[in-house]
């Protein structure tokens, strides 16, 4: 997400593509929404951390729009009567850490193996085919059993947990899709007038492999979030008095008949995130691949 | 692919039969939380099994009521023979459901068998750990029972042993358990349904139920979902957030305590100031009506108040945090590491809420001045902690656990949470491990004044664990049904029991 | 039918046996893998026996199940009995554990062919459509809706269904077996998220083949007819999407635990998360390795499909 080109050396690039941003506005509202999310995941911790963990057993469970308390409390109270908004706030940290985490180890270990896997020998390319079935097929809660029984339920370890099972996807898309670009014309002409692996592989192939595992990486980042809260609705994901939005919604599932808010809010902001983070990469889909730019270039007639 | 579409959801269509159609009105289905792995009466004395075979299929010589104390059921009568011997008399003409006659040598091959060294019976280690157990028959329907070392509450303790066929095997679980009961086993389909049936040929009086379907549910909305749409008429077991219709939904105190094990072998908890000072920072009261139900009862002992020899006039620790932070202090000036960061450790999935209760213990200790952190571990880690042998490097630890004694006499509890040799205890007193040992033989009167002695010395003198609730359960029953779940209902549910209005 | 000139060429029949060496290869790490990994979570014997069970009957216990003997006997014992397709025994079952675990595949099996077959298909259309005219009023309302669809929590759903089509409608039954509507939920509640999911992929690749040199070359060739581009550009579409349905239908096969415990369904999801909790090796491993098998099968079918839909892939 951060943009680690030196933004000095292009601004004219930068500024095309905000103005790409603008044009959609969809997109707009997303990242707007994503850098609040940001924020909240940076600062929220420090600031509410007290807040959002003082306790009122007497005053559990309250409802919300109670405009006449403090603003905390605008979501509602939880079962334990801490403010919901400052919770989901401070959760949005630990969230954002597993899930980009798990998501960003998966697609970079993925997508290495997939790739070595799409365009070397075909011994390298059995045995990490073969590791990526024994993953895929090892099943996940186990994998969360072991390790949170031999590891503390933290942050660090449940982005282990979660990567490890997310790897074959970015594997096999990366592979298939290099399986396919590597026979097109321009990488044979490429190859045959000398040009080494790796410069076919950057210059080349993960230029088009992109946009693909973009898509399937923002999507995962829902999955991941959602997983986590899997976990915690089996009771092996992560443990009080750690909070993620998934752990909110699994506490907060007993109590759907009686209270909605515990487990609607923190549905809620998952839900945001991931459909602003789709937005996004649909419209980077488009901004990033030159045959599709056009669409954004020009005031088109879709709008 | 349209054909191989129609082909797979045409399988599908034939694979289900269309069975569902309403039972009969005598019948009735019940939704459990957990399914029987093991349906062998051997192992009753476990809940999930227990509701299903205890006293439905497989009957015991004599039965606790809750409200009566001790009843005779296979035995008419017994009689104290002396050096640890008792004499049962049976009950005449009593068939299993297979045919065979009822005597006393299927009393004996079952007391053998709960004993047996390939099974590893529950009842077995449960209830007669650390004891031999031997039997004479005396004739067809008398059977002296011998008890080493002496048990003088054995009548009690045999109201757990199922009693199944002289034929039942000595190395292997039986898959269709065969009883002397009200009702027949008919049918296990795994992971989806147990059936049973009355016995037409029962010894006893007939039951107005005439057939029971068990259905396992591990979610307890759904089980009560399941009841208000009509397609359950008991779910035995369901959460206090979802026990919201007064019509349908009965409270009981379901014989569980749930208390913290403290171990008294790591400092700072070996000293009885700071153990105070924990008792003195929970605010016990405050569960009471909100994470926890209405009616549940703060604890000053292990077992429920109804068990013979509860301490009636203990009263549990007043919420203080000032005089915790207080006996702290002094704790602190005489050397004692006050510091020490302590884990709470709780397990997960062990009641309804106990999540929000070890969040609310835990912020309770931090505000009183305590260095604590929470630990939720799911139950095969948990036991690690809460029995022995207790790991050599471990830090202060304090365990959550609930307790279930529903069989009416702390015998059954204070052995193994507090005698020194007991697994899970955290206490090691000689002047306590007499008291029990001395409780465990006498009888009558002189029983109970000595065990309310124990809980007195436990509760006052030793500080020993910091005890919080005694429990209620609820049960959501369809409104047809004649029935009122009892403090029994956490371990047996008798069909016999269940009337139609 | 391109299908069976396939699998008479001497190319995929070497291919095929590789492949079935390659996975037994899999399958032999795997249970390695899982042998000693769950061994690391702790000995069985405390969650078996009361908590006042005696130190003799834990001894008992062990010796039993054979739970005393250093691990490599264990294993060895095990590969041992595995050879004669003995899977071990069931602790908490006292039955043999492949009797669980392929009871328990059967039901599995059948949620995830009917629920797959139902999103492949309904994805593929809409997702197509929606791409078809990308920023439409169609593509956005399905992109919408399948993304808020795939973003919520699945047992989140499965209660609220129940609360609102069983209790307050009416309309199914809560959870169980028995009948058609029996399935209703489940495989609804199942079908969300893989579908949303899809649907994005296939949306994203059509949009990518349509743009594509030789869909542009089609138009401008004046190949107006609608269908025959709906074709060209789908079948180069499908690779990638392959890849996620397989993905998507691993995860159905290694059970669908959530749903699964919620609707009472009596799959190999729940048969695998109870032997898990209660350490019941035997029944965890003949857990892995069926649905690992299943898995490989699949995955086989995958790669065939891939050669089927691009000739240019050789194997």
């Amino acid at each position: 997400m951060t943009d680690s080109q030196p933004v000095r050396e292009l601004p004219s690039k930068l500024v095309q593509l905000l103005r790409m941003l603008w044009r959609d506005k969809l997109a707009c509202i997303a990242a707007a929404f994503l850098l609040l999310v940001i924020c909240c995941a940076l600062f929220g911790p420090m600031m509410l951390e007290d807040l959002a963990t003082k306790q009122n057993l007497r005053g559990r469970n309250a409802p919300p729009f109670d405009f006449s308390k403090n603003w905390t409390f605008w979501l509602g109270g939880d079962a334990l009567g801490r403010p919901l908004l400052a919770r989901i706030i401070v959760a949005a940290g630990n969230t954002m850490m597993v899930a980009a985490g798990a998501v960003f180890c998966s697609l970079l270990i993925g997508t290495t193996l997939g790739m070595i896997a799409g365009y070397t020998s075909k011994l390298t390319s059995q045995i990490i085919l073969r590791l990526a079935d024994v993953i895929m097929s090892f099943p996940s809660l186990l994998l969360a059993v072991i390790v949170l029984y031999m590891l503390p339920a933290s942050v660090g370890n449940l982005v282990i947990v979660l990567a490890i099972t997310r790897i074959p996807v970015y594997l096999r898309t990366a592979r298939a899709e290099v399986l396919e670009i590597r026979e097109r014309m321009f990488v044979q002409a490429a190859r045959v007038m000398g040009a080494s692996t790796p410069r076919i592989i950057f210059r080349h192939i993960l230029p088009l492999v992109f946009p693909t595992l973009i898509t399937i990486a923002t999507l995962d980042f829902a999955f991941v979030m959602l997983a986590e809260s899997s976990l915690s609705f089996l009771g092996i994901g992560i443990q009080p008095p750690e909070i993620t939005w998934g752990l909110m919604v699994a506490q907060g599932r007993s109590y759907l008949t009686s209270a909605w808010w515990l487990s609607f809010w923190p549905g809620l902001a998952i839900i945001f995130t991931t459909l602003s983070l789709n937005l996004l990469s649909n419209w980077m889909r488009v901004a990033l691949d030159p045959q599709q730019r056009w669409r954004l270039e020009m005031s088109t007639q879709n709008d | 692919m349209q054909k191989m579409f129609t082909l797979v959801l045409g399988s599908v269509f034939a694979a289900v039969t269309m069975s569902s159609a309403m039972a009969a009105d005598s019948a009735v289905t019940i939704v459990l939380s957990e399914e029987l792995d093991i349906v062998d009466p051997c192992e009753a004395s476990r809940s999930n099994v227990g509701r299903v075979v205890l006293q439905n299929i497989a009957e015991t010589i004599t039965e606790l009521n809750p409200a009566e104390g001790l009843k005779p059921r296979l035995a008419d009568s017994w009689e104290d023979k002396g050096n640890g011997t008792w004499q049962f008399k049976l009950h005449p003409g009593v068939k299993f459901s297979d045919g065979t006659d009822f005597t006393a040598e299927d009393v004996a091959h079952s007391l053998k068998r709960i004993k047996s060294e390939a099974l590893t019976c529950e009842i077995g280690a449960k209830f007669f750990g650390g004891m031999d157990i031997s039997s004479t028959i005396v004739d067809d329907l008398t059977i002296d029972i011998t008890a080493d070392p002496a048990q003088p509450i054995l009548p009690l303790l045999l109201s757990t042993v199922t009693i199944m066929p002289a034929e039942s095997p000595m190395d292997s679980y039986v898959d269709t358990p065969i009883g002397t009961g009200p009702y027949i086993f008919d049918e296990y389909a795994r992971g989806q349904h147990i059936k049973l049936s009355a016995n037409g040929d029962y010894w006893g009086d007939k039951p107005a139920v005439d057939a029971a379907t068990y259905v396992f549910r591990s979610d307890s909305a759904v089980r009560a979902a399941m009841v208000a749409a009509g397609e359950a008429d008991i779910a035995p077991n369901i959460a206090l957030q979802d026990a919201v219709d007064k019509g349908m939904d009965y409270s009981y105190p379901n014989s569980e305590t749930v208390y913290l094990r403290l171990d008294h072998n790591t400092a700072p908890l070996n000293d009885i100031r700071v153990r105070k000072a924990l008792n003195h920072a929970v605010d016990r009261e405050a569960f009471v009506g909100t994470i926890l139900a209405d009616g549940t009862l703060l604890a000053t002992g292990m077992t429920p108040p109804s068990t013979i020899g509860y301490n009636h006039s203990l009263k549990p620790y007043t919420y203080d945090p000032e005089q915790a932070k207080a006996l702290l202090g002094e704790a602190e000036a005489d050397g004692v590491p006050v510091d020490t960061e302590i884990t709470l450790i709780g397990r997960t999935n062990n009641f309804g809420n106990v999540l929000e209760t070890m969040e609310a213990l835990l912020a309770m200790f931090q505000d009183a001045g305590f260095n604590m952190n929470l630990k939720m571990v799911e139950v095969a880690e948990w036991l690690e902690h809460y029995s022995k042998p207790f790991a050599e490097d471990r830090g202060p630890e304090i365990v959550e656990a609930q307790h279930d004694n529903a069989n009416g006499d702390p015998v059954f509890s204070m052995f193994f949470k507090y005698a020194s040799e007991g697994l899970q205890a955290g206490v090691q007193d000689t002047t306590l491990d007499d008291m029990i040992a001395a409780s465990t033989a006498l009888t009558g009167d002189d029983r109970k004044a000595s065990w309310e002695e124990t809980f007195k010395y436990i509760h006052e003198d030793l500080v020993a664990d910091v005890m919080l609730f005694h429990m209620v359960g609820f049960s959501r029953v369809n409104s047809r049904l004649d029935f009122t779940p009892s403090i029994r209902t956490n371990s047996e549910l008798q069909l016999s029991q269940i009337g139609f209005k | 039918m391109s299908l069976t000139l396939f699998a008479e060429s001497p190319s995929i029949r070497t291919f095929l046996g590789k492949r079935a060496i390659a996975s037994a290869i899999s399958l032999v790490g795997l249970v390695i893998l899982v042998f000693f990994l769950s061994r690391l979570t702790g000995d069985p014997t405390a969650l078996y026996l009361p908590v006042d069970a005696s130190q003799e009957s834990r001894e008992q216990f062990r010796e039993i199940h054979g739970l005393n003997d250093p691990l490599p006997v264990q294993f060895a014992r095990y590969m041992g009995d595995l050879l004669r397709l003995d899977f071990g025994m069931s602790i908490r079952r006292a039955e043999p554990a492949l009797d669980s675990v392929l009871r328990g595949f059967k039901w599995t099996l059948q949620l995830a062919l009917i629920t797959m077959s139902l999103v492949t298909v309904m994805a593929i259309v809409v997702g197509s459509l929606a791409a078809f005219r990308v920023g439409g009023v169609f593509d956005r309302i399905a992109t919408f809706c399948s993304l808020i669809a795939a973003s919520a929590p699945d047992f989140w759903i499965a209660i609220v269904a129940i609360v609102v089509f069983s209790v307050n409608l009416g309309w199914v039954p809560t959870s169980g077996t028995g009948t058609v509507w029996h399935w209703i939920l489940p495989v609804s509640v199942l079908f969300i998220r893989p579908f949303g999911l899809i649907l994005q992929v296939v949306r994203g690749s059509m949009i990518t083949a349509l743009s594509s040199a030789y869909v542009k070359t089609a138009r401008a060739k004046g190949v107006l007819d609608r269908p025959i581009i709906f074709v060209h550009a789908l079948r180069n579409a499908l690779l990638p999407v392959i890849t996620v349905i397989g993905d998507q239908a691993a995860g159905l096969l290694n059970g669908a635990v959530i749903v699964e415990t919620i609707f009472g369904f009596p799959g190999v999801g729940k048969v695998m998360i109870d032997a898990i909790l209660q350490r019941d090796f035997a029944v965890v491993l003949a857990a892995v390795m069926v649905t690992a098998f299943a898995i490989f099968l699949m995955n086989l079918l995958i790669d065939i499909l891939y050669a089927v839909l691009d000739p240019r892939i050789r194997y």
